[in-house]
């Protein structure tokens, strides 16, 4: 069953004299437990898609239908309400809030949703743990590494048990060792956990990992490949 | 909870910027504290020494007295009523006094004065004007020796004189003979007020009594001295059910100047703080506009993942409401201990001493502010705070996550 549906789905712009098609009459669906990284050059309409499936921005047509709901059709504070519940986001500039603590920031997601604290302590540990920061939980953002925030932020993006979870440029600000370790945990719960995790990047590493890659370009998708098909071409090569 | 934390938090972010709010919000505190303990000091003073000099608390007249200070029209104050006045509740001590105008003469200078016949020791008890004579200018009527004066440095000073003098005093009899004695003066005083000092004299009852031929158990009025003055109104109503035909009035009524100077100064104070907190309240709403506008990005974050607009509004309140109770506290401790110190060695305007005791107050002022001010200021400080993140808050809440996640 797909968890989002993506039907004709267009973003334009008319910021200038000429109208940007940043999104043109995208159809894409995401099943439960998928891996995809949504990939193509600077500008193709990669954050412009990942922001409509987020609810961050409304299409100009088209819908976003998350467990066959239309997100595009709610209204921005039941939107906000949505993306708390349904969907966790990392970003590329981590974006932790930088006042709290590791634990802090996971915790604060499951405060807004008014978990109990018992068990908002419990799930909080178990997932710094899950991504190697078991013992940095009282860590600012400032003590840590580029890598170990992301991690938090992939910890936070999980705290509230999202239908998905949406990456946008997660690795573009990490070294090569960071970047393997975040992959590895974001795969391993994906494998383990069944969370479906979509990114968009540029990072061959991130296209490596992922089971479908779907390129964009000029706001369409010119292909959609999946990992047998990926290793169909490696094995022709 | 987490919204406080965060909020709290968020104020220690940039220190400088919070230290410049702060120090600003303080001096402005302090400033205006002070300035309203001055105020406050010396209209406390004016009032304390219009109770302990000119008025006591409550004052019982002849419906007809007052008009013309008529010696015929008295009122009775045999020892049974003072006594029963006395052991009224709420009242502290009881005097009766003598009044006539007259007017005193010495060998250069007439001058019209009031005289005012009093028991010396239950007008000590009510009246602190033995209090104004110094050691070296004798005493207040602390004699048995008859027709002895006590009149005030000023008027000793128009009129030439000084102790052991003699004065010529001329009045009025019950009677309405003119007649008059020579008085021998015995103590000089010095108020806060040159002007009432110069225009009152203090001779003892019996010796008044004598020359005005006026019977015995009345007088023109009856002084009383409570424990608490704000009680005045209601124990002087209580009085004036019981004593019908005989004029009586509370401290308010007999000089309303001073009913006045107290509602005056909260008005003065009121309105001064309002412009103070007012002029801070813009400074704090220009502090968040630079808060806002810096954390754009963060802002985008936390409406992305999930946070109410409500919430994040309130979280700003919250941090606005907290820089400004911070600035607040350091104000009003670095108040206190200005207003304490000052409040103990007073502020000396000695330059200014003939200017300000013509007008009743005293040269040298004890600032002075009571502590539900300071709850009453840190009230206007978060009413303040309230306000002043409004603006702040809209424009936050005007952002879209979207490109807000995108500035840098």
């Amino acid at each position: 069953m797909s968890v989002i549906k993506i039907k004709n789905l267009t973003k334009t712009y008319h910021e200038t004299e000429v109208p940007v098609h940043a999104v043109n009459g995208i159809n894409l669906s995401f099943e439960k437990g998928e891996f995809a990284a949504i990939v193509g050059p600077s500008g193709c309409g990669k954050t412009t898609l990942m922001n409509m499936i987020g609810g961050l921005d409304k299409p100009t047509s088209g819908d976003v239908e998350v467990n066959e709901i239309d997100i595009s059709q709610l209204s921005s504070s039941k939107l906000i309400d949505f993306r708390l519940k349904n969907i966790g986001f990392v970003f590329q500039a981590y974006n932790l809030i930088p006042v709290l603590t590791a634990k802090e920031n996971v915790e604060f997601i499951m405060q807004l949703q008014n978990w109990d604290k018992k068990e908002m302590n419990k799930r909080t540990i178990a997932l710094l743990e899950s991504v190697g920061l078991g013992g940095k939980l009282n860590r600012r953002p400032n003590q840590m590494s580029g890598g170990e925030q992301q991690r938090v932020a992939v910890a936070r993006a999980l705290a509230s048990k999202p239908q998905f979870v949406l990456a946008d440029e997660p690795t573009a600000n990490l070294d090569s060792r960071a970047t393997t370790q975040l992959l590895d945990i974001m795969k391993k719960l994906n494998e383990d956990e069944n969370i479906t995790f979509i990114f968009s990047t540029h990072d061959q590493r991130v296209i490596d990992k992922a089971r479908r890659v779907i390129t964009l370009e000029d706001g369409k998708v010119v292909s959609d490949k999946t990992k047998s098909e990926k290793s169909k071409i490696v094995r022709r090569k | 909870m987490m919204l406080l934390k965060i909020a709290w938090r968020n104020i220690w972010r940039s220190k400088l910027r919070s230290a410049v709010v702060i120090f600003a919000i303080a001096s402005g505190l302090v400033g205006g504290l002070f300035s309203s303990a001055w105020m406050n000091g010396m209209a406390k003073q004016r009032v304390k020494n219009t109770f302990d000099l000119e008025t006591a608390h409550i004052q019982f007249h002849n419906l007809n007295f007052i008009d013309n200070f008529d010696v015929k029209k008295t009122v009775i104050s045999t020892t049974e009523r003072l006594e029963e006045l006395s052991k009224t509740e709420g009242v502290k001590a009881v005097t009766s006094r003598l009044k006539t105008s007259a007017m005193a003469a010495t060998a250069t200078k007439n001058m019209g004065v009031t005289i005012v016949g009093v028991h010396p020791k239950s007008e000590k008890e009510v009246f602190g004007i033995y209090k104004k004579i110094d050691s070296a200018s004798g005493n207040f009527l602390n004699t048995k020796k008859k027709n002895a004066i006590v009149i005030s440095k000023a008027l000793a000073k128009e009129l030439k004189v000084k102790l052991k003098s003699k004065i010529v005093l001329t009045f009025q009899d019950y009677n309405g003979e003119i007649t008059g004695a020579a008085f021998k003066v015995i103590g000089l005083f010095k108020t806060d007020n040159s002007t009432w000092d110069k225009m009152h004299v203090f001779v003892k009852d019996a010796d008044l009594r004598k020359v005005l031929e006026l019977p015995k158990g009345q007088s023109h009025e009856i002084d009383i001295l409570l424990d608490d003055y704000e009680q005045a109104s209601i124990i002087s109503e209580q009085f004036q059910i019981k004593y019908p035909n005989i004029l009586i009035e509370d401290w308010s009524k007999i000089q309303p100047y001073i009913s006045f100077l107290t509602d005056y100064m909260d008005i003065m104070m009121g309105v001064f703080m309002l412009i103070i907190l007012g002029a801070l309240g813009f400074g704090i709403v220009n502090t968040m506009l630079m808060v806002i506008l810096e954390r754009t990005k963060e802002l985008g974050m936390l409406m992305a993942i999930g946070m109410t607009k409500k919430r994040v509004f309130i979280m700003i309140m919250f941090e606005t409401i907290f820089l400004a109770l911070v600035g607040a506290f350091v104000g009003e401790i670095l108040s206190m201990f200005l207003i304490k110190y000052f409040g103990k060695s007073g502020i000396d305007l000695s330059s200014m001493a003939e200017g300000l005791e013509s007008v009743g107050y005293s040269a040298i002022t004890y600032p002075a502010l009571e502590p539900y001010r300071y709850l009453q200021i840190t009230v206007m400080v978060l009413v303040t705070g309230v306000l002043a993140s409004v603006y702040p808050a809209i424009k936050a809440l005007k952002l879209n996550p979207a490109e807000a996640l995108r500035t840098v």
